[in-house]
């Protein structure tokens, strides 16, 4: 059970002259779900894409299940949705069934119509994102994911983006994922989210995790001075 | 058929303005500048009169002021529709190349599957645009001697002295063959707009304006 799955070993990662990543260590068991926040800028985001390999960190390794991943392994959620604007939810959700996994079109579409069920949203199916609501675009994505069958998922601030009303839906698939055994790591200012679901917290400043701890604790005896300013603030 | 070829080799130069190779962006931008910084007229008439001269092969019967022409007009048009097509492809998020890559698509297959059909959709009006400026232009191979429509009104009127017939007839050629394209522009912008109420909502066609003589 707590054999570590998804790990970060001392990532770096600049852009130019800026350090974003100085030195990030940390792992997630199997079924393990790890939020991690932080003031905009201490390299949150960044973490995350070196975690699904969209960023090559300049030192340290990442590695699943001891290897690199391969394509569709990690699954990946963005701020902004991100789906494939000239697709359908149907066909945002079977592209990397036909095309990666090369999946017959009638496997790729039963596989991807279970997903959108999964979601909650096998009736929008045949619309193009653009008439979908932001948490409707976000639950295809979250689907999109999914159907690779990943070893563990990410997700960036995936309810930033959404109105108010729409926050919930998506957390509720979350929160479903994470019942059933998912590992992921949610980058998210959701602190009710991150008490109820998380397995632990982790604050990062400036390029590093400066504390890790179960949520029950992070809250109510943070050990940071600087973690206490930041929850003071978010809350 | 000049424009097939330039939307082609349009579509080229703006790929390899993207190329990771260095060697390859600098080609397609000095193409991009030597087309468009010098008149499509001297272009023309430098295809048809000077190549032959510093190319024997080009001297040979098989090289036929059409020929000269449609070498010309393709080029010089190439060059403008590699910069409509690189603005095409800027135009899609880029948020989206990155939800490719992290499902594991390639450069190509996103390229393919997604950034390329978007782009169309953003291409389509200015190219229209292209389309018709390079049906005008045509009227500059006269100087090269092909017997493109105006010279041949031209001709008709100088015999016969109805130039308001002539002329007017010609007008309505050209009118003909503009409204051709612009109908099957617009059929094309309906079909590369992306949402299912597109079968409701029929697209109003896009006025095309040329009123660049270069």
């Amino acid at each position: 059970m707590s054999e570590a799955i998804l790990r970060a070993d001392g990532v770096h990662k600049q852009y130019g002259e800026l350090e974003v990543l100085r030195g990030v260590t940390f792992e997630v068991a199997r079924g393990e779900v790890k939020v991690i926040i932080g003031p905009s800028g201490s390299g949150k985001s960044t973490l995350l894409r070196c975690l699904a390999l969209l960023e090559e960190p300049e030192a340290g390794e990442v590695s699943l299940e001891g290897r690199r991943p391969a394509a569709g392994e990690v699954g990946m959620v963005f701020q902004r949705f991100n789906l494939f604007q000239n697709m359908t939810a149907l066909a945002n959700v079977m592209v990397g069934l036909t095309d990666v996994r090369r999946l017959s079109k009638r496997e790729a579409r039963d596989q991807a119509t279970e997903f959108l069920e999964r979601v909650g949203l096998r009736d929008k199916a045949e619309q193009y994102p653009d008439e979908l609501s932001g948490g409707q675009q976000q639950r295809v994505a979250i689907a999109r994911a999914l159907v690779m069958r990943p070893k563990a998922m990410l997700f960036d601030e995936p309810t930033s983006a959404l109105d108010v009303e729409l926050v919930r839906e998506v957390l509720d698939v979350m929160e479903g994922l994470a019942r059933e055994g998912m590992t992921m790591v949610v980058v998210s200012h959701e602190l009710r989210f991150a008490h109820h679901v998380a397995s632990s917290i982790l604050m990062m400043d400036d390029g590093v995790v400066i504390e890790e701890a179960p949520p029950a604790e992070f809250f109510s005896a943070p050990k940071h001075e600087r973690t206490r300013r930041f929850l003071a603030l978010v809350e | 058929m000049s424009l097939a070829v330039a939307v082609v080799l349009g579509f080229l130069l703006a790929l390899g303005r993207m190329s990771r190779r260095r060697s390859v962006r600098s080609f397609c931008a000095t193409y991009n500048w030597l087309f468009r910084a010098t008149p499509t007229l001297l272009q023309l008439i430098f295809i048809w009169d000077a190549l032959p001269q510093l190319w024997p092969v080009f001297a040979g019967s098989w090289f036929t002021p059409f020929l000269a022409a449609f070498i010309a007009l393709s080029l010089n048009e190439a060059a403008y529709m590699a910069e409509i097509v690189r603005a095409g492809l800027l135009s899609v998020d880029p948020g989206q190349e990155l939800a490719g890559r992290a499902l594991g698509m390639s450069r190509r297959q996103i390229l393919r599957r997604v950034v390329v059909p978007q782009a169309v959709r953003v291409i389509i009006p200015p190219t229209g645009n292209e389309f018709i400026t390079l049906l005008k232009l045509t009227s500059l191979a006269s100087v090269i001697s092909v017997h493109e429509l105006l010279t041949a009104a031209n001709q008709l009127a100088a015999v016969r002295f109805q130039f308001a017939e002539v002329y007017a007839a010609a007008l309505v050629y050209y009118l003909v063959l503009v409204s051709l394209l612009m109908l099957v522009q617009s059929r094309l912008e309906a079909r590369f707009t992306w949402s299912s109420a597109r079968r409701r909502r029929r697209v109003a066609p896009v006025p095309s304006v040329a009123h660049d003589a270069r």
